[in-house]
């Protein structure tokens, strides 16, 4: 499945939090390297570090040292603004918690980045019920965020990842507030998505997403244990 | 006719006044009454009513001539007196002091200054002093005045406290979005798209804030008319909401809640994302 040239490449993370006086090491060199295609779990105890690698890969917070590449753009050569456009434009993200903005209903939320993205409304519309209905949401797209369930709360998550057609999609715990059921929903969900061409990056406890990764990376005590 | 004060209860000073029930009789003398009085004596237009300047002395007889309603005055309000009026020989005769006389008005042609009339009074005349009426207005307003600064400070005061209340109820809005600004920074919205959109909620905010206090202020003027209006029997107005007051409550809200959503605003987007999340 994997191509030439990495779409995402990170090279010798270290990452230190001062706490309570003292430098806790969440990653201790750390490099990781993904191809288009790849359906990549990292897989970990709590406080292994697959979360801070899945920060700093993401672009959302900065390594103590070390080096990340999306795309052949180091990230740590971006200025604010334009690792925000890099977000946008080249990442998906999805969380735990789903966190979608409650006000708006699920076809505005998938709206929103592309909105940011300056896509015109006729387009984004089109395109926001496309992705709905690709998620199974089809019919859903006028509720508000607060009227759906965990499971179809995470399936307009992860329809918003996908609104500006990502590189690379990085979850972290996505099937982590769902029972066995909806998880299962999700885990079809990225197995389908994978097979369209999707990038994943899944940060996961669930042994079932981790078995349906083709690629599982296990960390402990921020370093990658196996790979 | 010549105004007559008459204190409410009819008894304590100046001038006394009994009702009677008989007829109207030939010779005698004419009085217009206010139209409280008249409710309170239960007194209607061709009743006889006596009057003197003592309870024992009450030998005159007037025919009430007709009821008017006095022009609302808010110097008067308080002072809880009731009027008459009378003919000015028909007081001369009962005070018994024909040439005394406290106060009387001068009437004028249209056209002709008040102050030089006053002007021209003073210089020819004796034993009395000429005002106009804009001079007494003024005298009689002095209390008035200092109410109206009075409230203005209250206003002021509000004011601030308002604006304190606001930033702080702004910046708890805003603190309660720090998750959802977080998640918005990190799938790529912009610092400007999030402060637009808290600000444009501020703005929002603060219009419906002052409409509803604006609707607000209309009910508790109503309500505080109705009740000075019964309690005073008068038709003045007590609380007066002009377009200019809207206006500029209007415009105030507006800033002061673009000023304190924006302060609050610009603090969480200047906050770096993972810090907003809570792992900073």
């Amino acid at each position: 499945m994997s191509e030439a040239g990495p779409v995402l490449l990170a090279t010798a993370l270290l990452k230190d939090y001062p706490m309570n006086g003292e430098t806790v090491h969440a990653l201790r060199g750390v490099s990781l390297r993904v191809h288009r295609g790849d359906y990549v779990a990292i897989a970990g105890p709590s406080g292994s570090g697959k979360s801070t690698l899945l920060q700093l890969i993401g672009g959302i917070d900065t390594p103590s040292s070390g080096s990340v590449e999306i795309l052949g753009t180091r990230l740590e050569s971006l200025k604010d603004r334009e690792l925000t456009r890099l977000r946008l434009t080249r990442l998906g993200f999805i969380f735990q918690r789903f966190h979608l903005l409650p006000v708006l209903t699920a076809r505005e939320n998938v709206e929103l980045p592309m909105a940011e993205a300056g896509l015109g409304g006729a387009e984004r519309r089109a395109r926001a019920r496309e992705l709905l209905a690709y998620v199974g949401l089809g019919g859903r797209a006028d509720h508000r965020a607060t009227q759906l369930s965990g499971g179809e709360m995470q399936r307009v998550a992860i329809a918003r990842a996908l609104a500006n057609r990502p590189a690379v999609l990085l979850a972290d715990e996505p099937t982590g507030e769902l029972d066995a059921a909806t998880g299962q929903e999700i885990l079809d969900l990225f197995r389908r998505l994978n097979a369209d061409g999707t990038t994943l990056v899944v940060v996961t406890h669930d042994q079932r997403l981790a078995a349906e990764a083709g690629r599982v990376i296990h960390m402990l005590d921020g370093r990658i244990l196996g790979d | 006719m010549i105004p007559v004060s008459l204190p409410r209860w009819l008894g304590a000073s100046g001038l006394f006044c009994l009702l009677a029930t008989s007829p109207a009789a030939a010779q005698v003398a004419e009085v217009a009454i206010e139209r409280a009085l008249a409710r309170e004596l239960e007194l209607s237009v061709g009743d006889t009513v006596r009057l003197g300047t003592a309870p024992d002395s009450m030998d005159r007889r007037a025919v009430v001539a007709a009821v008017y309603e006095p022009r609302p005055d808010p110097a008067e309000i308080a002072k809880r007196e009731r009027h008459l009026r009378m003919h000015l020989p028909d007081l001369a005769a009962l005070l018994g002091v024909p040439d005394q006389v406290d106060r009387l008005g001068v009437g004028l042609h249209p056209g002709v200054s008040a102050d030089s009339a006053a002007a021209a009074l003073n210089r020819t005349a004796f034993g009395f002093r000429a005002y106009p009426s804009s001079a007494i207005a003024a005298e009689s307003s002095q209390t008035f005045l200092v109410v109206s600064r009075f409230h203005r400070a209250i206003a002021v005061i509000t004011i601030v406290a308002s604006a304190v209340f606001l930033l702080c109820i702004m910046l708890l809005k805003v603190e309660e979005r720090r998750m959802d600004a977080a998640v918005m920074r990190f799938v790529g919205v912009r610092r400007r798209t999030i402060f637009g959109a808290l600000l444009l909620e501020a703005a929002l905010v603060a219009a419906v804030g002052s409409a509803a206090g604006t609707g607000l202020a209309f009910l508790a003027g109503a309500a505080t008319n109705a009740y000075y209006r019964r309690f005073f029997d008068t038709a003045l107005t007590f609380s007066q909401i002009t377009p200019q007051i809207v206006l500029f409550s209007v415009l105030l809200s507006l800033a002061l809640g673009l000023a304190a959503g924006g302060l609050a605003s610009w603090r969480l987007v200047r906050t770096r994302p993972m810090v907003l999340w809570g792992r900073g």
